[in-house]
């Protein structure tokens, strides 16, 4: 040990500058490593599944190229005026889409329709996989999507969907020939990636903005809609009270018509 | 029953009218019976009753099936009335359990159907009940009256006219003038009565200024309907929520509802806003309000691609990038537009009212 011998102030200085950039990047190591270990620890999958993950993804890129790729390009960018881009957009967004039948798309027009799926289940898990792996975006939920609270369900649908798809969720009228599809077709993973991903014209849901919980309450009360009979007998399509009025109204007026009529050609 | 064709001679009608003036005395009248009466103010009537079919007669077969066949109809009505009365209370003695569930039994799936058909039923057989005896049971007659020429005689025009008028002079109108004058003070006074409540009917839109201003105003916060505020990163693009100013009651005011819209990411560059609102909006975040401009009804139909918003009462679209002017329908003028910002706790919140008055036109609306 040197004696101590008085440094002057300015290698003071450097020796405490160094000393701090020294400590500085032993923590930045630490704080990697200590991350690396518990991302290495907590993320989901072993090598197994990551192999089943590629070969799915692989799949999914196969099913792309056949049925996709003409409208939403050979790198999912999208091609103008005929597909949007799908980086980004999530399997939820899939899911929806080709679960429903609506892609592949028969023909453009104002908007995709509810038709005949195309693809099996496992081949939609395969497609999923493929655009997750790009890009990313909403993952579908699981488990039981109808464990929300009923009157808070309908509440919020009436509060944030019975505008377009009606109150009693038989769908509606938009501009331009565009409609709010009727959801009593409609499954809950559907209505669940629906609302999260916003499909052609329905806005955006996300979980912020409704929360998973606020979801599965939507659902709940949907559902319970579409299972619940009608009292009275016939519906008329739910399409509401003007319509029922006018119902009653034109088959009560020609019955009591008829009436009148027979009284009186025989009186 | 043969001499139920009575009154006049169809050919000489002038002739049998004065002879048919001949009234009987009152001790006729009181031997004669209620048909015969009958008869006889038909004739001084000048009427003459032609009889189409008979019913059957008394006593006949046919006369017991016509019976038979009402009977059976108010018969069917009391039937379906009863069963009434047993579905409607009748849930408590056989299924003393049982309440109206949508998804219960199948007996609550036919309580209000079974209840229509009852009371439709009964109702249906009461009159089906009731055309049965007019048709079977009563004679089926056609009456025709003479209409005569020209007007009264002189005679009788004369004194009907002066009946009136004697009355009217009788009850001394024109002769006691303070009962003329205070009747007519009554009357106005209960017209005025009618009138009044009209009044009611009939507000100063300048009066506490109220269709010109809404609760927005400075540093207002955009709260959801639950009453939770909002976070610039809490909406994804393409997304729409009704939000309602930070006041008591602010999510039950009907001008102040509010639609908070994010666009999407190539909306932004779109953004063509109104001259001096061009700093309404926030990033990508635009509010407009709920009110329609032309009926008032709420507008919520959001298209997040086209960007256009629906009125659902008259089909009314406004384009959002363009500053929600109207795009389509019978709306003339743009949903105003409220200034947004965040605030230092990085919520949203209004940076004043609405630059004009929401909703639709009232006459002196350009007056502010």
């Amino acid at each position: 040990m040197t004696p101590s011998t008085p440094l002057s102030a300015a290698a003071r200085r450097r020796r405490r500058q160094l000393r701090r950039k020294v400590g500085r990047a032993t923590a930045l190591f630490a704080t990697l490593v200590v991350t690396g270990g518990l991302y290495a620890a907590m993320a989901p999958g072993s090598a197994a599944e990551d192999a089943t993950d590629s070969a799915a993804v692989d799949a999914g890129r196969e099913l792309y190229e056949q049925s996709c790729i003409t409208c939403h390009g050979a790198n999912l960018e999208g091609v103008t005026d005929r597909g949007p881009s799908l980086i980004g957009v999530g399997e939820a967004s899939v899911f929806f889409q080709v679960s429903t039948g609506r892609m592949p798309l028969a023909r453009q027009g104002e908007q995709a329709y509810r038709k005949p799926v195309v693809f099996t289940d496992d081949e939609i898990d395969q497609l999923m996989a493929y655009i997750q792996a790009n890009g990313g975006g909403p993952t579908l939920p699981s488990g039981d999507l109808r464990d929300g609270d009923l009157a808070e369900g309908g509440e919020l649908f009436r509060l944030n969907c019975a505008s377009c798809h009606n109150f009693a969720g038989r769908g509606g009228a938009l501009s331009s020939g565009k409609n709010a599809p009727n959801l009593s077709e409609a499954s809950d993973l559907q209505m669940y990636a629906a609302m999260l991903t916003g499909p052609s014209n329905m806005p955006v849901f996300g979980d912020n903005q409704l929360t998973p919980e606020q979801k599965r309450a939507i659902i709940n009360y949907v559902q319970t809609l579409n299972e619940s009979t009608d009292p009275g007998g016939l519906g008329i399509g739910r399409a509401g009270p003007v319509p029922e009025g006018v119902v009653i109204w034109l088959v009560g007026m020609s019955v009591l018509l008829m009436g009148v009529f027979w009284i009186g050609s025989k009186g | 029953m043969s001499n139920h064709r009575a009154g006049t001679d169809p050919d000489h009608p002038a002739e049998s009218a004065t002879g048919a003036r001949a009234v009987p005395s009152v001790e006729d009248l009181s031997r004669m019976s209620h048909r015969e009466l009958e008869q006889l103010g038909l004739r001084l009537d000048d009427t003459e009753v032609h009889v189409l079919s008979e019913p059957p007669p008394p006593g006949s077969i046919a006369e017991k099936r016509a019976e038979r066949q009402v009977a059976l109809a108010f018969g069917l009505a009391t039937a379906f009335a009863f069963a009434f009365v047993v579905v409607f209370w009748g849930a408590g003695w056989f299924l003393p359990d049982w309440e109206y569930r949508i998804d219960g039994p199948l007996f609550g799936a036919l309580f209000t159907p079974l209840l229509g058909l009852t009371m439709g039923g009964a109702l249906l057989f009461l009159g089906v009940g009731i055309v049965l005896w007019i048709k079977k049971l009563m004679p089926h007659e056609v009456a025709v009256q003479q209409r005569h020429d020209g007007p009264s005689p002189p005679v009788d025009a004369r004194t009907a006219g002066s009946t009136i008028m004697a009355g009217f002079d009788r009850t001394g109108f024109t002769r006691h003038k303070i009962v003329r004058r205070s009747l007519l003070g009554a009357a106005g006074a209960l017209g005025l009565l009618a009138v009044m409540p009209l009044g009611g009917l009939i507000k100063s839109p300048d009066r506490r200024d109220e269709l010109f201003h809404t609760s927005w105003g400075e540093g207002i916060r955009l709260l959801r309907d639950d009453g939770t505020p909002i976070r610039p990163s809490d909406m994804q693009p393409g997304s729409l929520e009704t939000v309602f100013p930070a006041v008591e009651g602010g999510n039950r005011q009907a001008d102040a509802a509010t639609m908070l819209i994010r666009l999407r990411r190539e909306q932004v560059e779109d953004i063509q806003p109104a001259a001096g609102q061009e700093d309404f909006g926030y990033e990508d975040y635009l509010a407009f309000s709920k009110i329609c401009t032309h009926a008032g009804c709420p507008v919520s139909l959001y298209e997040q691609e086209t960007g256009r918003i629906l009125c659902p009462c008259h089909q009314s679209q406004f384009d959002v990038t363009r500053n929600a002017s109207p795009a389509f329908g019978p709306a003339a003028r743009p949903l105003p537009q409220l200034p947004i910002e965040v605030d230092e706790e990085g919520y949203f919140v209004a940076r004043g009212d609405y630059p004009e008055p929401v909703g639709p036109s009232f006459w002196n609306r350009e007056k502010s």
